[in-house]
C-alpha cells in the first residue's frame, strides 16, 4: 500500500480510498440488505404470479359446476385465508382427540363450501375440487407469509428478519413451485405421486380377486377395504375411496378392523409415499418399522396405539419421491415401482405371518385419479 | 428488478474493471487505483446481481394415459394423451383391437426430465 506517496494525483486517490473505506464500513451492511431485499422481492413477485394463476385455475375449475364466475371469485376470495386453530398443548392430555375433532370440523366446512360452490359436481368431483381449493390456499398462505416478512423487514430495517427470509427463499420457492405444478393435477383429476399407497393396495387386491364390487365402503370416513385371501391368510387391503381426491381416515379404519377382529390380526403393513433425500433415486422402495402415514397426528396415533395394545407387528413400506412428484402428476418412475412394492408385501406376508392369520394392508395417500 | 439497475450495475462493474486494468498495467501510478478498481467492480456486481432474473418457465411434460388389455395372454398396450375423466383402473369402453377383450387404464403419468447428476458422491 502506498498511502501518502508523493505524486500528481496521489492526494485525490488517497481521499477516494478513505471515502470508500469509510463508506464500506458504515454502509456495507446496508448495501447487502438492499441486495437481499431485491432478491426477496423478485421471489415474492414470482410467488404472487403463481398464486394468481392458481386462483384463476381454481375459478375456472369451479365455474364448470353450476355457479357464475362472479359468485365463484367472490366466494373463493372469502375462503382463501380460512384457518384452523391448533388445539392447546400446554395440557397434552387428550390433545390428539381434540385435534381430530378440529380436523373433522374443518373437513366438514370444506365439504359444505365446495357443495355450495359446485352444486352440479358429483361426490368424487367435489373431493377433487376440495384438493384444488387447498392448493390455492397453500400458495396464498406462502405468498402472504413471505410478503409479511418482506414488508416487516423493510419497515424495521432489521437485518435478522431480512436475512432469515432471504436464507429460506430457495426452499420456499421450491415448495411454491411444487404446489403450483400440482394445480394442473388437481384441477384435472390426475393421479398424484402421493397416491402410490392406494394404487399399490388396489393392484395387490386385484391380483387376489379384489374388485370394486367386493370393496367394503365406509369403514371409517371415506375409507374401505377389499377382503382378500392370500396364501391362506385373510388380508384387509385398506385404502381411501377414489377416484375422487381424498386421504380419508385410514388410521381409524385400522383401529376399527382390529377392534372387530380382537386378537386375530397378526400384522399391520402400511404403504405410503415418503420424501426422498437429495441424491436418492425417485421411486426407490424402502421398508422399515412403524406406521407410514403423514397425517398431523391422530391417524398415526390410532395405528400405533392399537398395534401396541394388541401386540401386533407393524411395518412400513415407502416409495421415495420429492415434494414436486408427491403433489404433482404421478411420475412414471413412481408408477414403475408398483410391482416391486407388491413383491415386498408378498414377502412380508409369507415370512412374518402364517396361514390362518389376518393381516391389515393399508395404502395411505390421496386417491385422486385412482379408481377402486 | 428493473433493467435500469442491471444496466447501471454492468456499467459500474465495467468501469471498475477499466480502473483495475489501468492500475495493474501502470505500476508507476498509485497502487490505490488497484483497490479503487476492485471496489467499484464489486459495487457494480452487487447492483447487477440484486434481484433474480425470472427464468422462463418450461411447460410441464405432457400427461399420458396408458391402456392395457386385461387378457394376460394379450400384449396390447396403447399410450395416448390424457383426457379429462381418465383415472387409473378405469375400465375402457372400447374392446381390445387385438383380441377383443376388455381393457383398463393402467397408468396416468408424466415422464419428467431428470436433471444431470452433478455430484458424483
Amino acid at each position: 500500500m502506498q498511502f501518502g506517496q508523493e505524486g500528481d494525483f496521489a492526494w485525490i486517490l488517497n481521499i477516494v480510498w478513505v471515502v470508500f473505506f469509510i463508506g464500506y464500513m458504515l454502509y456495507g451492511a446496508r448495501l447487502q440488505i438492499w441486495q437481499w431485499l431485491k432478491q426477496i422481492e423478485a421471489g415474492l413477485l414470482e410467488i404472487k404470479r403463481m398464486r394468481n394463476d392458481a386462483k384463476e385455475a381454481s375459478i375456472k375449475t369451479f365455474k364448470a359446476y353450476g355457479r357464475s364466475e362472479e359468485d365463484v371469485t367472490r366466494e373463493l376470495d372469502r375462503w382463501l385465508d380460512y384457518f384452523t386453530i391448533m388445539p392447546v398443548d400446554l395440557d397434552p392430555a387428550g390433545v390428539l382427540r381434540r385435534l381430530d375433532h378440529l380436523l373433522d370440523e374443518r373437513r366438514d366446512r370444506f365439504q359444505e363450501f365446495v357443495a355450495e360452490l359446485a352444486p352440479d359436481a358429483t361426490s368424487a368431483q367435489q373431493q377433487t375440487l376440495e384438493n384444488t381449493l387447498e392448493v390455492s390456499q397453500v400458495l396464498d398462505l406462502i405468498y402472504r407469509v413471505v410478503r409479511h416478512f418482506f414488508i416487516l423487514g423493510k419497515k424495521t430495517g432489521s437485518q435478522i428478519i431480512i436475512m432469515q427470509i432471504h436464507m429460506q427463499m430457495p426452499d420456499i420457492m421450491r415448495l411454491a413451485k411444487a404446489y403450483f405444478d400440482a394445480v394442473d393435477a388437481f384441477s384435472e383429476g390426475k393421479p398424484i405421486g402421493d397416491g402410490i399407497g392406494p394404487l399399490v393396495v388396489t393392484k395387490f387386491a386385484r391380483e387376489y380377486g379384489g374388485t370394486p364390487e367386493t370393496y367394503v365402503h365406509e369403514v371409517s370416513r371415506e375409507v374401505g377395504y377389499y377382503p382378500i385371501e392370500v396364501e391362506g391368510r385373510t388380508v384387509y387391503a385398506l385404502r381411501a375411496t377414489g377416484p375422487g381426491g381424498t386421504v380419508g381416515k385410514p388410521g381409524f379404519a385400522v383401529k376399527k378392523i382390529v377392534d372387530e377382529n380382537k386378537g386375530k390380526i397378526a400384522r399391520i403393513i402400511t404403504v405410503d409415499a415418503a420424501l426422498k433425500l437429495e441424491g436418492e433415486d425417485m421411486g426407490r422402495v424402502s421398508e422399515g418399522t412403524g406406521a407410514a402415514i403423514g397425517d398431523p397426528g391422530p391417524e398415526k396415533y390410532a395405528i400405533e396405539q392399537t398395534a401396541t395394545d394388541n401386540e401386533i407387528g407393524i411395518e412400513a413400506i415407502v416409495i421415495k419421491e420429492d415434494e414436486a412428484a408427491a403433489v404433482g402428476v404421478m411420475d412414471k418412475k413412481i408408477l414403475d415401482s408398483v410391482p416391486h412394492v407388491i413383491e415386498r408385501i408378498k414377502a412380508s406376508i409369507m415370512k412374518r405371518t402364517k396361514p390362518g392369520d389376518r393381516v391389515i394392508l393399508a395404502g395411505i395417500g390421496n386417491t385422486i385419479g385412482i379408481g377402486l | 428488478m428493473s433493467i435500469m439497475t442491471k444496466i447501471i450495475g454492468a456499467v459500474t462493474a465495467g468501469a471498475g474493471a477499466v480502473i483495475l486494468f489501468y492500475g495493474i498495467s501502470n505500476p508507476e501510478i498509485d497502487f490505490l487505483v488497484y483497490f479503487v478498481g476492485l471496489i467499484v467492480m464489486s459495487i457494480g456486481f452487487s447492483l447487477f446481481n440484486a434481484g433474480r432474473t425470472v427464468q422462463e418457465r418450461k411447460p410441464p411434460p405432457p400427461t399420458v394415459t396408458e391402456i392395457r388389455c386385461d387378457n394376460p395372454e394379450c400384449t396390447f398396450k396403447e399410450i395416448r394423451d390424457f383426457k379429462k375423466g381418465d383415472y387409473i383402473l378405469k375400465p375402457v369402453e372400447v374392446p381390445c383391437p387385438k383380441c377383443q377383450g376388455t381393457m383398463t387404464v393402467h397408468g396416468v403419468y408424466m415422464v419428467r426430465e431428470e436433471p444431470e447428476q452433478k455430484y458424483a458422491v
